[in-house]
């Protein structure tokens, strides 16, 4: 029973980061309709951001007190900005010229970008895997019987925050209006007045916004990034969003959720070399009995 | 997944036309070395005639730390046998592959550095790889050409012994090309088994990266450290490009091991295993592996602190012979010596050695692959830093010593040695 919900605690913590990744995936999904395989990258590049935040503020070990907060927060938010201006800056450059080409043009496109963003990070610090500083004091709390690390409290607090205020800026603000309005009709949409290049841009925004957050709670938790990351990690974030029904964003949340879980527990009763296969089974399995994926409905509304 | 099946088709596409290219470079080499065995003949030429000597190794990614300290002693090998002088008035020069894509040593590009040095007629030896499953997809390849291949390094017992040693010489498999100055997998294996069980710890847990090198040298210890009374726990093997270990060490945690021991190399998984180690509760508990890890603080940083691992080589630092190369090596490049640097000069030893004796046999014209080859073949006590190197019919030194070292505030400390015979 320990050691179950022990591994729960790690599956959990682990889809958190999955989560933030697929929100990215799922929204871009859903108003443009592009699976936008260069968003593990931005995710890589977060990280990356952090690292080197943290590295010009001094912090090299273990912080307290108020430069805790302080360099803490200026990395998380730096990474957040950069990667959220990166995000648009990829859709202003390499996506919007295409939008209205075939399908395969602006696909193709997103992973020359993947390639692209790889091979600059492999330039800026080199191809080998990175240490990242060990900044967060890391007292383990005991839940009942089970002890939870005071990093997978972080990655699950910060995860559950940004899903839920995407989720109340979707739904309430008259910005949110404006991308489901994009995401069901672009041109009716355009004829009742919505700036869509602006609205597609601020999409592109907070994913990449999201991507940055989940760097660098990877980097806290894992304590290393490595240029590569984000191509296996994106994958399983797409596979969350597909899992989740792809244009849905609870159902990114709940997709990343479940396929941490699956891939934890599948590592723990079946061994490491089984974890993706599981994972890509059980998506299978899903997809044939719920094409549409969990929370999928065959509505219009996708954001 | 959709970018998976587009990468695999266009290397199938690739691999169609490299046929074809390969097949044109191949009449053209005929050409070209029927050309050049004649021009020492012509004598009196101003410029030395030159041979080269092929290196393969990673020289960028993850790898590059020991891969460029492994070039090194090679490159300082072979720049004193030119300083020295080559019958025949020869001059040797390098040509370096570097087979790392996107940072991770590749056998497919061990394989086409490789077919590249074949193409050149006066490439006459090669160096390399770095690694065993680069090896074990070169060998064949050197074995159809007859190509010699001294590796410093690749470890995996099935490059030289028992039936997959057969299936890699399938081409030719009267000749055997590869040779290796380093010892093997299972006694590499057997001494970590030893050394575990001599420092105390009885009950091991076992995670593999499952590539030809970590899957030999888990087998080995797992099969040594049982035989010897130790016990077991579990075995584990990983899949390629994870990043969270921490549900495994979730799970060993819990079976309450003294020793968590990982073949692969730092690249594959030991740098984040033992990282996150310390984020499951095993921090205190000592982590071991082979010669893949001794470059674990580039990635654990200071947790790498606690972690044992062993050398299929003598300490260099420990040894008489080895006190020239140790000082030449540090005056030519302002480093100390890297984990496999000596393995390195005494590989490109081996290799200059034997190109002397074939332009010495030759009369001082140029000497043949074939002339080469069996000069390495017959290669007997050359004075090398890391003792004196002989090798038998299967390509292995005749002496191997194993070294213990342990990692302690980021800096590798040498606990023992042992000669297995």
């Amino acid at each position: 029973m320990h050691e179950f919900l022990a591994q729960l605690v790690n599956g959990i913590s682990l889809g958190g980061i999955y989560a933030l990744i697929a929100i990215g995936y799922t929204m871009v999904y859903g108003i443009v309709e592009l699976i936008n395989f260069a968003h593990g990258d931005v995710y890589t590049l977060g990280s990356f951001f952090s690292l080197a935040i943290l590295t010009a503020l001094g912090a090299t070990g273990e912080l307290h007190g108020s430069v805790l907060v302080i360099d803490v927060a200026l990395s998380l938010v730096g990474a957040a900005v950069c990667c959220g201006l990166i995000g648009v800056l990829i859709e202003r450059l390499a996506y919007r010229r295409l939008r209205n080409a075939p399908r395969l043009a602006p696909l193709i496109t997103a992973i020359g970008v993947s390639f692209i963003l790889e091979n600059v990070m492999q330039a800026w610090k080199g191809s080998a895997p990175l240490p990242f500083p060990d900044v967060l004091p890391n007292p383990t709390f005991a839940l009942g019987p089970v002890s939870v690390s005071m990093q997978q409290l972080v990655v699950v607090a910060l995860a559950l925050v940004a899903m839920v205020s995407l989720q109340i800026f979707v739904s309430r603000s008259k910005t949110g209006k404006a991308m489901r309005a994009v995401a069901q009709d672009r041109q009716a949409a355009l004829l009742m007045g919505i700036d869509v290049n602006r609205t597609i841009a601020i999409t592109f925004l907070i994913a990449g916004v999201l991507a940055g957050i989940g760097g660098f709670v990877s980097g806290v938790y894992y304590q290393s990034t490595w240029f590569l990351n984000g191509f296996g990690a994106g994958l399983k974030a797409f596979t969350a969003a597909v899992l989740g029904g792809i244009g849905n964003l609870p159902g990114a949340m709940l997709g990343g959720f479940s396929i941490g879980i699956i891939e934890s527990f599948a590592t723990w009763k079946l061994g490491g070399q089984w974890s993706n296969v599981t994972v890509f089974a059980i998506l299978v399995i899903v997809l044939i009995v719920r094409p549409s994926g969990l929370l999928g409905r065959r509505t219009q509304e996708k954001v | 997944m959709a970018r998976g099946a587009g990468q695999s088709r266009m290397a199938m596409h690739l691999s169609r036309k490299f046929r074809a290219l390969a097949a044109l470079l191949c009449a053209a080499s005929v050409a070209a070395c029927s050309h050049s065995t004649s021009a020492p003949g012509a004598g009196a030429s101003p410029a030395p005639a030159v041979i080269k000597i092929g290196i393969d190794l990673p020289l960028s990614g993850a790898d590059a730390s020991v891969g460029r300290s492994t070039l090194n002693g090679m490159l300082l090998a072979i720049a004193q046998a030119n300083a020295k002088g080559l019958p025949g008035k020869f001059k040797l020069e390098t040509m370096q592959l570097d087979d790392a894509v996107q940072g991770v040593h590749s056998p497919e590009q061990g394989v086409s550095n490789v077919k590249t040095m074949i193409a050149d007629p006066s490439v006459l030896a090669m160096l390399g790889p770095y690694n065993s499953n680069v090896a074990s997809a070169e060998i064949p390849v050197t074995n159809g050409a007859g190509l010699a291949q001294i590796s410093p390094s690749a470890v995996s017992d099935g490059l030289t012994l028992g039936a997959d040693a057969a299936t890699l010489r399938r081409d030719n498999p009267a000749q055997n090309a590869f040779f290796r100055v380093c010892t093997t997998d299972s006694r590499q294996g057997s001494a970590a088994a030893a050394f575990a069980l001599k420092f105390g710890w009885k009950k091991a847990y076992i995670i593999d990266d499952d590539e030809t090198y970590g899957l030999d040298l888990a087998n080995v210890f797992e099969h040594d450290f049982a035989a010897k009374g130790g016990t077991i726990l579990g075995h584990d093997h990983i899949a390629k490009n994870t990043q969270d270990f921490k549900s495994l060490l979730t799970k060993i945690a819990a079976t309450k091991p003294d020793l968590i021991f990982f073949g692969g190399t730092t690249s594959t998984g030991a740098g984040l295993i033992r990282q996150q180690m310390f984020d499951t509760g095993l921090g205190k508990v000592a982590f071991m592996g082979g010669d893949g890890i001794p470059d674990i603080a580039t990635v654990a940083g200071p947790r790498a602190d606690g972690t044992y691992y062993t050398l299929a080589a003598p300490n260099a630092q420990k040894l008489p012979s080895a006190q020239a190369f140790i000082k030449a090596y540090e005056a030519a490049y302002h480093k100390p010596i890297g984990p496999y640097s000596a393995n390195a000069y005494a590989a490109a030893q081996v290799a200059t050695v034997a190109i002397e004796h074939a332009i010495v046999a030759a009369k001082d014209a140029m000497p043949t692959r074939a002339q080469v080859l069996a000069q390495v073949a017959k290669t007997t006590d050359v004075r090398t830093p890391i003792g004196p190197i002989s090798f038998d019919a299967n390509g292995d030194v005749r002496q191997p010593v194993l070294s213990l070292y342990t990692i302690k505030n980021g800096k590798p400390v040498f606990l023992d040695q042992i000669n297995l015979k």
